[in-house]
């Protein structure tokens, strides 16, 4: 958790989560590397908080003795790690929420594909970064990264360009769509689920 | 003559088997599809009980469940039993359930200006179908194991079940049937088709006549059966969604690029309704 802010210093924090169920040691090394942590540095964030699974133990201690609390390698960053909440990563999720009250300014999200985080991500409101696992074997993670970039909801990302992404991530803030999506006029003739339900029950008008 | 004799007894055996073997598909083929085609009829009354019946997965299928089921707005009061069907040692599917009953629904009474009740609910465990690592070998079994306990859910016999005996409901079996998704739910549709079948056949002989005084006209509009494929399908279905694909009653798709796929050519197509997951 990151520890309460200064007087006068706006937190800005960066939660990445990799998933409870797969590994992905990939996303893991890349949001660890000194390219990634500059990045964020340029871009004033001041915490970084990562999920990194039940197997990222080990990448997480690596890093950790490559760069102690305090070093330079750190960027100036207040970096804390966990493996995974088993009450799910709501509360996680919302230190990234704006709040004005609470010294929080917008922070962001890069997220592994899975669908409950990319959902939690977009409920929030807070600019998402979806990096889809490229070693899970049947892979309709990536089309659904995909389609909901050409939609406007998140950042679709490969693991290597993830620095980059969070510039396209802060381009999104400032334009990002709500979610669940308005029911326009075309959808209205759609049936709701609760529509689905009434129908096969048979019930008398 | 002997041998002339046995293989044209042979050649009859084998055409007999292929014709009757064919039209034994066709006829299935044909009934399904009429099944799927058949609308409900408007025969039941507004406030009648309605027993719902959700079977959960694994992590994001149940997620995707409980948000499904939130934006939806749940009406307790109408859906007065509702049954979860969790596989054994998923416990987070169990977790979310019981959050769901006692946050969500409960927080729906307390806002509502005349309270109303929340109704009964079950949890009910069944047998995985294979579990991880399983030997090919021993699934077969575990599978028959797994669906004989879907059967036993649905006919309300299934130990974990107790709280529908004292529900106001008249009939065991689930009203309607709802899923996205994991591997229990292809046993409980497929039972669930099973039962209705059986029925379907008692009522063509007339056998056990009057077991039944509430059901409707045909045993074909209970137990409906509704699928819902994951938000995480974009292009592809699911396995359980190309198993599912001629069984369930509704079919219902959450992007563009799955609307009107079907099983066979006479199919009802499966519907496009946007996302439906808040």
């Amino acid at each position: 958790m990151p520890s309460p802010p200064p007087p006068g210093a706006a937190v800005k924090v960066c939660f990445i989560t990799v998933g409870a169920t797969a590994s992905f040691h990939l996303l893991l090394q890349s949001v660890l590397e000194d390219e990634f942590l500059l990045a964020l540095e340029r871009l004033d964030f001041t915490h970084l908080l990562v999920q990194y699974g039940k197997d990222g133990q080990s990448l997480w201690e690596a890093f950790q003795s490559r760069c102690p609390p305090g070093s330079a390698g750190r960027h100036g960053l207040e970096i804390d790690g966990f493996d995974f909440n088993q009450a799910g990563l709501d509360a996680e999720m919302r230190l990234t929420r704006a709040s004005p009250s609470e010294g929080q300014t917008g922070g962001l999200i890069i997220s592994h594909a899975g669908s409950g985080s990319i959902l939690g991500a977009l409920r929030l409101g807070v600019p998402l970064v979806v990096v889809p696992n490229p070693t899970l074997k049947d892979n309709h993670q990536e089309e659904l990264a995909q389609e909901l970039q050409t939609q406007g909801y998140v950042v679709a990302s490969d693991y290597r360009g993830i620095a980059s992404a969070l510039d396209r991530a802060e381009a999104l803030r400032t334009q990002m769509l709500t979610w669940p999506p308005v029911r326009g006029v075309s959808q209205r003739r759609q049936r709701t689920l609760g529509d689905v339900m009434s129908d096969e029950l048979g019930f008398l008008d | 003559m002997e041998s002339w004799l046995s293989w044209s007894s042979l050649f009859w055996a084998a055409t007999f088997a292929t014709v009757a073997g064919l039209s034994t598909v066709i006829i299935f083929m044909h009934a399904l599809a009429k099944s799927q085609n058949s609308q409900v009829p408007r025969w039941r009354s507004p406030n009648t009980p309605i027993h719902l019946l959700v079977v959960l997965g694994s992590g994001g299928h149940t997620a995707e469940m409980f948000s499904m089921l939130r934006r939806m707005k749940l009406d307790p009061s109408k859906f007065t039993h509702r049954t979860y069907v969790v596989s054994s040692g998923d416990n987070f599917s169990a977790t979310k359930a019981v959050e769901f009953e006692t946050t969500d629904l409960s927080k729906k009474l307390s806002t509502d200006e005349k309270p109303a009740s929340t109704g009964s609910y079950s949890i009910v465990t069944v047998p995985r179908a294979r579990r991880v690592h399983q030997s090919f070998l021993t699934a077969p079994f575990s599978t028959i194991q797994s669906f004989w306990s879907c059967l036993l859910v649905l006919r309300g016999l299934h130990p974990d079940q107790q709280s529908l005996k004292s529900s106001p409901l008249r009939s065991p079996y689930p009203d309607i049937i709802l899923t996205n998704g994991p591997a229990t739910a292809v046993c409980v549709i497929l039972a669930a088709r099973l039962l209705r079948l059986w029925f379907s056949l008692c009522s063509v002989f007339s056998i056990g006549r009057g077991a039944h005084p509430s059901a409707p006209a045909s045993s074909d509009f209970q137990m409906r059966t509704i699928f819902v494929e994951s938000w995480a399908r974009v292009k592809t279905l699911s396995l359980s969604g190309k198993l599912l694909l001629p069984l369930a009653d509704r079919f219902l798709v959450q992007w563009p690029g799955l609307e009107g796929k079907k099983a066979w050519p006479s199919m009802r197509e499966t519907e496009y309704v946007g996302p439906l997951v808040d």
